[in-house]
């Protein structure tokens, strides 16, 4: 897969490039801010575009502007935002409104495996929220009816849903067959009134969007 | 021209020639006869003589050809004359004495005629002045022709004139009584000449109008003289000693109002003079009258001029003397000085208003421009501190907009309190003008001391607001250092370890566990930091307030019901609001042992209202360095407010109201 890697601080960009091309993956641009990113991927039209949300000049959001622009201006190019933290309301809109988009902390990397997983997910036109912005929108319970209805099991699997694993990718996570899982997951959805629709994309958004509308918050 | 300031010098030189060889005289050096003008009068003559030469020498040297110059030496020259006539025979001086006396008179009434230019009026005038002139003269030769024996005790003394015989015969004709025309044209160039002052009063404006009035004045003294001289010619047969020095005072006086006049020192303050002049003067008579009508009331029902009774008299007088200045002074302000009068009454009215709490002190500046009568006129309080004047509304002006307008500074103790920008007009109203500027001091500096204080209020206040953003920027500051420093590097190190551990040979794998440890302490350490950047100021304001509440809801050990409006407002607001419910809620767990906590956030008329309640044991006091005393100042710095009800055992309830704007 050929990507560009937008972070300004040296030392994560190298290691990070050097992750994704040990793990195959072509890096074709590496850069330091959101105005160069913009160009490389002009340039290049890579598949993905790894984006740190601060970057100079003024460290605030200009990597998230640049992840919109990017989505917009190139549709073939899927973004996957990193952050320090849970800071942006922005980060649940853009998963929620189309396939190819992901936010995770940084921390994430260090669980390589599923980084790798989660860049090849959006970069296949997926999604992937952070297990810890998925706990805000999950939290708390008692404001929606329908939502207090599941079970402890059926929340953890729609927990995944929206951090954007597949069916497999759940049952790995929770040593089930991916035959109960789906059986959760029908569940799920007809609890929450949701369509049952077999495409997991679809899907994803379809359950986020849920989790947003529920959570004033986001 | 050269000629005239020589001629001019030598005319005061010989006036002063004059007042030396009557000094001489008095001093016993030169032959003097007996019984003379009292020795006491002779400093007055002096002075009357030698101010007029002083102030005529001055003119002539700087305008030759004024007359008035000219009128004050020779006319000083002539008064100054007498004792030299006592050098040719005592006979002659005492016939000189008798008959030139109206000499005194003479050179102020024409003075009168000519002033301030030296011109008069027109040409109509100079039928007027040659009248007079030929009075005066006329007068004078008749008087000198006088064959009359001289008075006691001068009886035995020769009248030089008798004998001759046109003398003789002007004494025993019947034109002798020519002297009664002629005297009454002297009366009538009196007359003239108050005419002529009051046309020129009338007809001039500004300075000169300044400089008349200044003569009008002390030429108010002539007929006062002319009176005082006919009263003690018809009650006591002769002038009586005691009118010479108000004469001689009389004559300095005119000299010395021309002086100023003319060198326009101290002009302005010719309108007070005036007034005060003319309330003394009717102070002055009414006690006068009230001493008579006392003295003459009780000695007609007691009888005889007691002790008694000249003390009783003087005691009404005493008593009267203070009240009834202020009243004359009050009459004849509103009939003579109305402006003034209504001006300072403006003022007083504005005081008492003041004083009711009807009216605002930082209005003075409206009722002065009312009281003196300019729309245009505008009052600056002067600021010590930074050297500046301010606005009534605090408004600072760093340079005077004078725009045309004269400016006069008001002081209250020395020290400067205020300017005021008015129409330059006013400054020849100086007596309105520093009337009502005068009346007005304190209530100007009362109003100055109010804008003072209410601009350093609001510094502080502003000082205070950007100490707390600061705060809250350097709170900003060390979450950013937090996460995009060391919490960067050590994602970074996790990264390079994890690339390690997957590059490792085959034979290396036994590291691998290890490494997962490392990377597990790593991660945990993001995790620690995460945290404590969240507690310097948590990243989730940036989603806005409602965001981090119900992060801080998530968080708490008890059930926190939270509502807050979706809509951001100002972001130093928005912490303040978040801090005020962390505050709270941390009080709320600790200290009331809450089991429900609520926290709600609205908008309403432009604040931030945030309410915290809790079911907890109440009783909650703000007492100084306790967190809820902190949050009070938290609040206070944004111009906030916050209110605790909490009575014992009924939970607590915190409101907070933080002003944002629109």
């Amino acid at each position: 897969m050929r990507l560009v890697i937008a972070e300004d601080a040296a030392l994560l960009r190298e290691g990070l490039a050097g992750l994704l091309e040990d793990a195959g993956h072509a890096v074709v641009a590496r850069v330091g801010e959101a105005d160069s990113l913009l160009a490389v991927v002009a340039e290049h039209q890579p598949e993905l575009a790894i984006v740190d949300v601060r970057m100079p000049p003024t460290y605030e959001d200009e990597g998230m502007r640049a992840a919109v622009e990017i989505r917009r201006s190139y549709p073939e190019t899927a973004v996957l935002v990193l952050s320090q933290h849970v800071e942006s309301r922005h980060a649940v809109e853009l998963v929620g409104s189309g396939g190819g988009f992901g936010y995770l902390l940084k921390d994430r990397v260090l669980d390589v495996d599923a980084f790798l997983d989660a860049v090849d997910r959006v970069a296949g036109g997926g999604s992937a929220l952070d297990p810890e912005v998925v706990k805000h929108l999950l939290l708390p319970p008692h404001e929606d009816d329908a939502l207090a209805a599941l079970t402890p099991r059926e929340r953890e699997v729609l927990g995944l849903m929206a951090e954007g694993k597949t069916n497999a990718g759940i049952a790995r996570q929770l040593w089930l067959t991916e035959k109960t899982v789906e059986t959760h997951v029908s569940s799920i959805l007809g609890k929450l009134g949701l369509p049952l629709d077999g495409d997991t994309h679809r899907r994803v958004l379809a359950v986020v969007t849920y989790l947003r509308k529920s959570s004033p918050t986001y | 021209m050269r000629a005239l300031r020589v001629a001019a010098v030598a005319i005061a030189s010989a006036t002063t020639a004059c007042v030396v060889i009557g000094l001489l005289e008095v001093a016993g050096v030169l032959p003097r006869p007996p019984d003379d003008i009292p020795d006491a009068i002779i400093p007055f003559v002096a002075i009357a003589v030698l101010t007029p030469t002083a102030v005529g020498l001055l003119i002539a040297l700087r305008r030759p050809r004024n007359l008035i110059a000219w009128l004050m030496l020779v006319g000083a020259l002539l008064v100054a004359s007498e004792p030299v006539d006592l050098l040719v025979s005592q006979g002659w001086a005492l016939q000189t004495g008798r008959a030139t006396w109206p000499m005194l008179y003479a050179w102020p009434i024409a003075i009168t005629y000519v002033f301030p230019n030296g011109q008069l009026l027109s040409r109509r005038w100079r039928w007027v002045a040659g009248a007079g002139a030929t009075c005066f003269l006329g007068f004078m030769t008749v008087a000198m022709l006088d064959t009359e024996p001289f008075d006691t005790p001068y009886e035995s003394v020769p009248n030089p004139v008798a004998g001759n015989p046109a003398a003789e015969w002007v004494s025993t004709s019947k034109l002798g009584l020519v002297w009664i025309p002629l005297w009454l044209g002297i009366l009538a160039t009196l007359f003239a000449g108050a005419l002529a002052m009051r046309l020129r009063l009338r007809r001039s404006t500004g300075i000169e109008r300044l400089q008349t009035m200044w003569l009008a004045w002390a030429a108010a003294l002539i007929p006062l003289g002319l009176v005082l001289c006919a009263a003690s010619w018809t009650f006591f047969g002769f002038v009586e000693v005691l009118v010479f020095p108000f004469l001689l005072v009389m004559q300095a006086t005119i000299a010395i109002s021309v002086g100023v006049a003319v060198t326009r020192y101290r002009l302005y303050t010719i309108e007070r003079l005036v007034n005060r002049t003319v309330v003394y003067a009717l102070v002055t008579f009414v006690l006068l009258g009230t001493y008579a009508a006392v003295t003459v009331g009780l000695g007609v029902a007691v009888g005889g001029g007691s002790a008694w009774v000249t003390a009783l008299a003087t005691l009404a007088v005493a008593v009267a003397f203070r009240p009834l200045r202020a009243r004359v002074q009050d009459v004849v302000d509103r009939r003579f000085s109305r402006a003034r009068y209504d001006g300072v009454r403006r003022v007083r009215a504005f005081e008492q208003e003041v004083r009711d709490g009807r009216r605002a002190p930082e209005t003075i500046g409206e009722v002065l421009a009312a009281a003196l009568g300019d729309p245009r006129a505008e009052l600056l309080f002067w600021l010590p501190a930074s050297e500046t004047y301010a606005d009534s509304s605090g408004e600072l002006v760093p340079s005077l907009p004078l725009d045309g307008r004269a400016s006069s500074e008001i002081e209250r103790d020395d020290a400067r309190t205020a300017v005021l920008l008015h129409a330059p007009e006013l400054l020849e109203r100086r007596d309105l003008l520093d009337g009502v500027l005068d009346a007005a001091a304190l209530s100007v500096e009362i109003a100055r001391l109010r804008v003072e204080l209410r601009l350093q209020l609001a510094e502080v206040a502003a000082s205070r607001e950007r100490i707390v953003e600061a705060g809250y920027e350097e709170r900003r500051r060390l979450e950013r250092d937090l996460h995009d420093g060391a919490q960067q590097r050590l994602v970074s190190l996790g990264v390079h370890i994890r690339r390690l551990q997957r590059t490792l040979p085959r034979s290396a794998s036994i590291l691998s566990p290890a490494l997962d440890q490392i990377v597990d302490e790593v991660g945990a350490a993001i995790a620690d930091l995460r945290q404590i950047a969240a507690g310097v100021r948590p990243a989730r304001l940036d989603d806005g307030l409602a965001a981090a509440l119900r992060d801080l809801a998530r968080s708490a050990p008890v059930p926190v019901e939270v509502e807050a409006p979706g809509e951001r407002v100002a972001a130093s607001v928005e912490a303040a609001a978040y801090y005020v419910a962390c505050e709270a809620l941390t009080n709320a767990v600790k200290h009331a042992a809450a089991t429900r906590v609520a926290v709600r956030a609205a908008r309403e008329n432009g604040s931030l209202l945030v309410t915290v309640s809790d079911d907890g044991v109440g009783g909650a006091v703000a007492r100084r360095g306790s967190g809820l005393a902190g949050l009070r100042d938290r609040v206070a710095a944004h111009g906030g407010s916050l209110e605790i009800v909490s009575p014992h055992g009924e939970g607590t309830r915190i409101e907070v109201t933080l002003p944002c704007g629109s």
